[in-house]
């Protein structure tokens, strides 16, 4: 049986093959990076792009989550080149006043995202975002697959 | 398929023994505590005639959300210790939580997810009415949070059929889901809130959470700022993705309700950057 870990929002969490990792996403991005080589993977469950500095939680910012978690991943024993980037997640609500700041989250959300992972050189597989649908997603580590339940519908993707 | 539909929900609104019921403490205890004349003793009396009641509402007086550091051991006690407004908002909890914490087919969701949602909704409803200085309507916000879902336990098996028809027609028409559910099944999951609500004689501001959570803009004026308070928490803890179900983010955050509650940007970023403190605070509710 693989183990199946719940992640929260603002967590971060890294394991091994064959555990499986689940988040649920709404305008918040689920980061998953895994190691091909090692089958070691994490996800990182990210709430907006930047903190404001004042020793919040940096699990909760794309901008010091992503960080993090590569850091979590070296340490685990994962190499940068062995490793690729799936992202999903950053929903935004279907009708708004394009005034209100928090409306915009989900495209912050995934603005931030890319360009944290870019600046780290690390590959993007898949991007399923935006829109206005919930996520659940299931990060399987035994390969690398990333299945995400939106809708009533489920996708799984495979390229790592 | 759909007149079929529409058939089966006038039937069941028109019959409430088809509707969920509610233990009767809860319905009196809500209406005594609106009263601000009644006295501790009828409402601690009432609680106590209800042996189950009674026994979870004294384990979630002594919950680290609840609890006020000293050991509470009888209803009397709590109505001293928490107010009769915090009692009241703990035997709403007790009394929904068996009709509430189940898998919600057709919304997609596990079981346990609309209780939490319920929970979360509350608790950051409450939050926000004492951030806004509403602190006398704090505890109506609280309830209304943990009900305003409450439809979705009767229309989840049609939502479940009608669910392409629904999101089809989400698209075309580009409406939120829930005035989609409305054209495709006849009612919404709010407006069969509402007559659950009614069946369970619950007062009017109760019912008119539940009935305009979705649209704070439509609902009367003298109960505006409490459901665009709930329709705030809700929408925040959806975008964070508690309790958010097939019917996604397809609703709206309405402008009027953030002009109702006075909710600067700043604030609603900062309420919805502090959602993990909610998840705290709701696994403190036990
Ligand atoms: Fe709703
Ligand atoms: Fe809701």
């Amino acid at each position: 049986m693989h183990t199946l870990i719940n992640v929260g929002v603002a967590q971060i969490s890294v394991a091994d093959n064959p555990a499986v990792l689940r988040t649920i996403l709404g305008s918040c991005i689920g980061i998953c990076i895994y190691d091909k080589v090692k089958k070691t993977g994490g996800l990182a469950h990210i709430l907006l792009p930047t903190g404001s500095g004042n020793n919040q939680k940096p699990e909760k910012y794309a901008d010091t989550a992503i960080p993090l978690l590569l850091e979590k991943l070296d340490k685990a024993g994962c190499k940068r080149e062995n490793m690729s980037a799936k992202i999903t997640g950053g929903a935004s609500m279907f009708k708004f006043n394009s005034s209100v700041s928090l409306a915009q989250i989900g495209e912050r959300n995934i603005e931030m995202t890319i360009k944290q992972l870019e600046d780290a050189h690390i590959p993007i597989m898949v991007a399923e975002v935006g829109g206005s649908t919930g996520r659940v997603i299931d990060f399987y580590l035994e390969d690398g697959r990333l299945k995400v339940r939106s809708g009533g519908k489920e996708k799984v993707f495979y390229k790592v | 398929m759909q007149a079929q539909i529409k058939q089966r929900l006038e039937q069941i609104v028109n019959n409430i023994g088809q509707l969920p019921s509610m233990p009767d403490v809860a319905g009196r205890v809500v209406t005594m505590v609106g009263d601000p004349d009644v006295a501790f003793n009828k409402v601690s009396e009432e609680i106590s005639k209800d042996q189950a009641i009674t026994t979870n509402v004294l384990k979630l007086c002594n919950s680290a959300y609840f609890s006020r550091g000293k050991e509470i051991s009888s209803i009397e006690r709590a109505a001293v210790t928490l107010g009769l407004k915090e009692v009241k908002d703990i035997v709403v909890v007790a009394a929904t939580k068996s009709l509430l914490d189940k898998e919600i087919i057709g919304y997609d969701l596990a079981k346990g997810e609309l209780w939490k949602h319920g929970l979360a909704v509350a608790v950051l409803a409450k939050n926000i009415a004492n951030l806004k200085n509403y602190k006398d309507i704090a505890d109506i916000a609280f309830t209304g949070g943990i009900i305003h879902d409450v439809g979705k336990t009767v229309l989840a098996l049609y939502v479940q059929s009608a669910f392409k028809e629904i999101v089809e027609t989400v698209e075309q028409k580009q409406i939120t889901f829930q005035l989609a559910e409305k054209e495709i099944m006849g009612f919404d999951h709010q407006e069969i809130g509402e007559k659950i609500l009614q069946k369970w004689s619950f007062p009017h501001i109760l019912r008119d959470i539940v009935r305009y959570h979705h649209e704070p803009e439509n609902a009367p004026e003298e109960s505006k700022l409490i459901v665009s308070i709930v329709h705030i928490a809700n929408t925040i803890c959806l975008m964070g993705g508690i309790g958010i179900g097939s019917d996604g983010l397809y609703h709206q955050l309405s402008d009027e309700a953030i002009k109702a509650v006075g909710m600067k940007d700043a604030e609603l970023e900062n309420i919805y950057a502090n959602l993990p403190d909610v998840i705290d605070q709701v696994s403190a509710i036990q």
